[in-house]
């Protein structure tokens, strides 16, 4: 059997058990209600919690955008291990406070925590829109990566029989199906699945990227001689990019929209503290690993192009999968590892974008059916457009990671600071995250993505932090 | 309250631990000495980070999550 039809009885064969679960996920329903459908009844346990966070944070970004990254920079992109921690660490400032607030008002989307902390003042409803709407945009971009390393892996996965177009548009649908058909509970019992694919898969690949090599040493000293700056110790504006991505992934991704959801969806306060202390172990392992494999790749492919770069994950797998069975039977489970990776983030966000466009931006009531079926309907079409702007992707898959992160960190002061700051006004924080947002957008219109290493995101992030402080002066 | 203590002093390795993990103190460009089969400079970072993985670990489970806003003002 060749590695593609093996690939494609893999694919196959995955997308079957996902039918399952969404089938079983529709009948656990309980009701119509927004919470039932976008947070599963709020019944997660530690190990689904876990798997579901874990899934929906190690994206089809890790898994492909990832190694891609290490190719591009060499050694010092160890730094992704820094900012992945980052995110769990940040969230000790976000979830002790949020969660009884969450349990006690019944939040369901990010913009009901807005609506409650600023209730009555001038700018609430203005505040809550706005952060709506850039949450909106980061998550369609964030989906659009997700898309475009389905269509690579896809195509690699069945060795050519499925084009990339047909893999972008194939798994959306299927994605959309699973998402619209079981909601939370069908996300997060996927996830589950693919959480442990995905762990299964990085493992396999280690011991297959190690041996390959001849070890870790072996690779080092091969990277050294093919392109010696990617094991040099990296310059000074490399070393304030190092610290600048792990403020910007540490805040930014705290506040996804739908990891904000998963606080609200747990089953209890101590369910999340374990969930998070188990999540703070895995980028270690997996993302140490996939450093490693990207890293390993530079010798291997001496002159790939940038965009090339994404597909260097596939091309590796590819090359396992015809040196012999094992290797075809190894390549198959991490491509379906991957490919998991890729859909349980992109089901995450869908899921998210739907309830976030219909609660927040439009303002429908948090409580009426109509707003579970206008979610999905506006999820719908969200994806139908970036599936269209999958088709010729323009940016590597980390360039847009960069620009969803950019976006989201303008509304972390929202949060993060709305929670301990009590003096805290909306019509500043409202002014902060206008002004903060424009400045990442001019970056990104300008084509300058850093200044000094920094992202232009973060800077404006200071100045966003900067006028809702100082805008709200001391509390009368 | 000890446990309030010794999850401040994690958190405070934490950022220690960031901080060191940087190779701001090295010379840039500098060609690296292989330990353990990795360059000493990512060998360095890595150990930080999974220092920092077990101590927010362990303030993750220090940390005590209410489910009411009573019960988190008590």
């Amino acid at each position: 059997m060749s590695p593609g039809t093996l690939g494609v009885l893999g694919l196959g064969l995955y997308l079957a058990v996902l039918a399952c679960l969404a089938v079983a996920a529709r009948r656990a329903r309980r009701d119509l209600s927004p919470a039932d459908h976008f947070l599963a009844g709020r019944q997660l346990g530690v190990l689904v919690l876990f798997l579901t966070l874990y899934a929906t944070a190690f994206s089809g970004n890790s898994l492909v955008g990832y190694p891609a990254e290490a190719y591009r920079r060499g050694y010092a992109w160890i730094m992704a291990t820094a900012f992945m921690l980052a995110i769990s660490v940040v969230s000790h400032v976000l979830v002790p406070r949020l969660r009884p607030l969450a349990v006690t008002h019944a939040f369901v989307t990010p913009g009901d925590w807005i609506r409650h902390r600023f209730r009555g003042e001038y700018g609430c409803q203005a505040t809550t829109v706005v952060v709506g709407a850039v949450m909106t945009v980061a998550l369609a971009n964030f989906l659009l990566a997700q898309l475009v390393a389905m269509g690579h892996v896809a195509g690699q996965v069945s060795g050519g029989l499925l084009p990339y177009w047909a893999g972008v548009v194939g798994l959306a649908a299927v994605v959309l199906g699973y998402e619209t058909l079981g909601g939370m509970r069908a996300v997060a019992w996927t996830d589950v699945l693919q959480g442990l694919l995905m762990f299964v898969g990085l493992g396999a690949m280690l011991s297959w990227v190690l041996g390959e090599a001849g070890g870790l040493a072996a690779v080092t000293r091969a990277v050294a001689t093919v392109r010696p700056s990617a094991v040099m110790v990296p310059d000074r504006q490399a070393c304030l990019n190092w610290a600048s991505t792990i403020v910007l992934v540490g805040i930014g991704a705290a506040v996804y929209p739908q990891a904000i959801q998963r606080v609200y969806a747990a089953r209890s306060g101590r369910t999340l503290s374990r969930a998070l202390a188990l999540l703070t172990l895995m980028p270690v392992v997996t993302i140490a690993i996939v450093t490693l494999v990207g890293v390993a790749a530079i010798p291997r492919f001496a002159h790939l192009g940038v965009i090339e770069a994404d597909a260097v994950l596939p091309r590796l797998l590819a090359a396992w999968a015809v040196s012999g069975p094992f290797g075809a039977v190894s390549a198959t489970l991490v491509f379906v590892g991957a490919l998991a990776a890729i859909m349980s983030t992109a089901d995450s966000v869908l899921l998210s974008l739907g309830s976030v466009v219909a609660g927040d931006v439009l303002g429908r009531s948090g409580s009426d059916p109509r707003t579970t079926r206008m979610g999905k309907q506006i999820a719908a079409a969200i994806l139908l457009g970036m599936t269209a702007m999958a088709l010729a992707p323009r940016f590597t898959l980390w360039r847009l990671t960069e620009l969803k992160m950019e976006l989201l960190v303008q509304c972390a002061p929202v949060f993060l600071l709305g929670l301990h700051v009590s003096r805290l006004r909306a019509l500043p924080v409202l002014v902060g995250v206008i002004v903060g947002t424009a400045i990442a957008s001019a970056g990104v219109l300008t084509g300058v993505a850093r200044i000094q290493g920094i992202h232009v995101g973060v800077l404006g992030l200071v100045a966003n932090v900067a006028i809702a402080v100082l805008g709200s002066g001391r509390r009368p | 309250m000890r446990r309030r203590r010794v999850r401040c002093f994690l958190l405070a390795g934490i950022g220690v631990l960031y901080a060191v993990s940087v190779p701001w103190y090295r010379a840039s460009g500098a060609p690296p000495v292989v330990v353990l089969g990795l360059p000493d400079w990512v060998l360095v970072a890595f150990v930080c980070y999974v220092g920092v993985a077990v101590m927010n670990a362990a303030a993750w489970l220090l940390t005590d999550v209410r489910d009411s806003e009573e019960e988190d003002a008590r």
